[in-house]
């Protein structure tokens, strides 16, 4: 009889093993915030950078589990924000609840916009998606009446929970780590679900998985509309906590459409630390950059970044996760031969 | 007579003036192994594509189980009982032999405990239970093969659809690729193959189908097909046809 191959890692881990994994994975990453409760420079960027690693774990339900490769998720953030915004100013309504709402409105605007788009693949899905962004942006900046155009919208400061907008800063550092909690307990839960290995099989090959009985763009629309739900609820996050949006800030294509998808690239796509660690490790580095290199030569801080980007994408092809299971893999491998 | 499990009536597909599938016509009992052989570009992969829905046929009639099926996606196909592998053998790499297989179980079981064990049952079917958590990119293409006949057979399918499943294997992994086949056959199912080994289509097929250039050009048992003329003259040419005695092509089967 032939013996069980123990030479990989069981793909398949059993739930309890998961589950304590990412308490201890977020326990690790709450460590930042219990650390530097007390310095503000610092709570703003750990603020950030758990909103990003949230939004790229959003992004990494259809982009990395379903190989999607959308840049257009700046639509569904601009759908938070400015319902969130729009309602607060004019309504008076709490963002709790409007948060909801943008999350089914975005969910339905992303059924509508991907189903005719979802017929094309790889690179031509990835420009149809820019599209919309510079679609959006566009409105964004037309109608006046709604958006506030160019101008933007200003929420005023009046503090308290009902609406959702804190006097200190770790309560919004509390509150972003609330949200990526939500959304990577959200992947873990699809990563191990009926959806989660129908979005893998269509990432791999859409024949295999269509001659397996999955209906292909159901499964696709299914993960786009969970994707866009929770990237509305970050885009309801960032509103409440910057206060004031506008279309350069929320369609801004290296801040928010493409850097989703960078973010999760870094780290290790269609994993579920990769996004965690991509934003962990170039949100802090970015305002590292911006601080310390901006002032003496304009732009140095982003051509810094770029080189590194460009460096991973050639040296780390499945971004920080990769490497490391490639690292354990060749450990392993050494480990059986001597 | 009774229906046939899969009907195929004057099918064609063309693609602008080339004609890939012209007319072609077959029927499959159940229970039966059929194999469809022909030269290189004889449309036999176009033909699979037109029964398994990834191609929509020009003309012609495709039934399962009596009900026209010709509106059906590949997806709805597959509920409906047809299996299939590919020429080129495509396992979902980033993911282990036993969740390949899941992903099949899973149309005919919704829970993750009882698709995982459907699952196992196949991989210990096909011999490959062993490497249930090995990625499929790592197995070799002899565990690949199998690994695609375990994901069609997950679907707990009536018919299945063998596109060259023999293709690159040594002398003993295709042995054991009969020998597994035959097995799944006594346990009841249906076989439509595509092969070019004639050895395989002699040891393991009921009736043979030749197409070339595709149309159908004969069908008949194995021995009779791989001793007739035109079969001959479609796979060696017409300067073959006047020496070509009955033990050249048992050489070449």
């Amino acid at each position: 009889m032939n013996k069980i191959d123990t030479n990989h890692e069981p793909v398949i881990e059993s739930g309890k093993s998961v589950w304590l994994k990412y308490l201890g994975g977020m326990a690790l990453a709450f460590l930042p915030l219990m650390l530097l409760i007390e310095d503000p420079h610092w709570l703003n960027i750990i603020a950030f950078t758990y909103l990003m690693a949230g939004l790229a774990s959003s992004w990494n339900i259809i982009g990395g589990f379903g190989g999607q490769f959308s840049l257009g998720h700046g639509v569904f953030f601009g759908i938070g924000a400015y319902m969130t915004a729009k309602l607060y100013i004019t309504l008076g309504w709490s963002p709790w609840g409007i948060m909801l709402m943008a999350a089914a409105l975005a969910a339905l605007v992303s059924v509508l916009i991907s189903w005719p788009t979802f017929r094309l693949r790889g690179p031509f899905f990835a420009i149809a998606t820019l599209a919309f962004n510079e679609v959006a942006f566009v409105i964004a900046n037309h109608f006046d009446s709604v958006t506030g155009g160019p101008r933007g919208l200003m929420i005023p400061f009046k503090a308290g929970f009902q609406n959702m907008i804190f006097k200190e800063r770790w309560q919004y550092a509390l509150l972003m780590f609330a949200f990526v909690a939500l959304v990577i307990a959200i992947s873990i839960g699809v990563r191990r679900s009926r959806l989660g290995y129908y979005l893998l099989a269509v990432r791999e090959d859409e024949d295999s998985a269509r001659a397996s009985g999955i209906h292909v763009l159901q499964v696709k629309l299914q993960g786009m509309a969970l994707s866009a739900a929770l990237t509305a609820i970050g885009g309801t996050l960032f509103t409440m906590y910057l206060r004031f949006i506008d279309p350069p800030t929320l369609f801004n294509l290296q801040e928010v459409g493409v850097k989703f998808a960078l973010l999760s690239l870094i780290g290790g796509v269609g994993t579920i630390a990769g996004p965690l660690l991509g934003a962990a490790l170039i949100v802090p580095f970015e305002n590292f950059l911006r601080a310390e290199l901006a002032n003496a030569l304009p732009g140095v801080n982003l051509a810094v970044l770029g080189l590194l980007m460009v460096l991973a994408a050639l040296f780390m092809k499945r971004g920080i996760v990769g490497a490391y299971e490639d690292l354990m893999k060749h450990w392993r491998h050494k480990k059986g031969q001597s | 007579m009774s229906t046939p499990l899969l009907e195929v009536t004057n099918v064609s597909k063309h693609f602008l003036g080339l004609k890939a599938v012209d007319g072609v016509s077959l029927s499959v009992q159940k229970g039966e192994i059929v194999s469809i052989i022909g030269p290189n570009g004889a449309g036999k992969t176009t033909f699979f594509n037109l029964l398994t829905g990834q191609l929509e046929p020009t003309a012609g009639e495709v039934k399962l189980r009596g009900q026209v099926i010709n509106r059906l996606a590949p997806h709805d196909r597959a509920r409906q009982g047809m299996g299939r592998t590919f020429q080129i053998a495509k396992p979902l790499i980033a993911l282990n032999a036993l969740e390949n297989v899941m992903i099949g179980a899973f149309m005919r079981h919704s829970s993750m405990s009882v698709a995982t064990d459907k699952a196992m049952t196949v991989l210990e079917r096909v011999g490959l239970a062993h490497l249930a958590r090995r990625r499929a990119g790592d197995l070799t293409l002899s565990e690949r093969r199998r690994l695609e006949v375990a994901r069609a057979m997950a679907l707990e399918p009536e018919i299945v659809l063998l596109d060259e499943v023999m293709a690159g294997l040594n002398q003993s992994e295709v042995g054991n690729a009969i020998e597994l086949l035959q097995g799944l056959h006594a346990d009841g199912l249906t076989f439509l193959i595509i092969e070019h080994n004639l050895k395989v289509v002699r040891a393991f097929s009921e009736r043979v189908v030749v197409l070339d250039r595709g149309r159908w050009i004969g069908e008949g048992t194995a021995d009779e097909i791989l001793t007739s003329p035109a079969v001959i003259k479609a796979y060696l040419g017409e300067g073959h046809m006047g020496g070509q005695s009955k033990q050249t092509t048992e050489v070449n089967a």
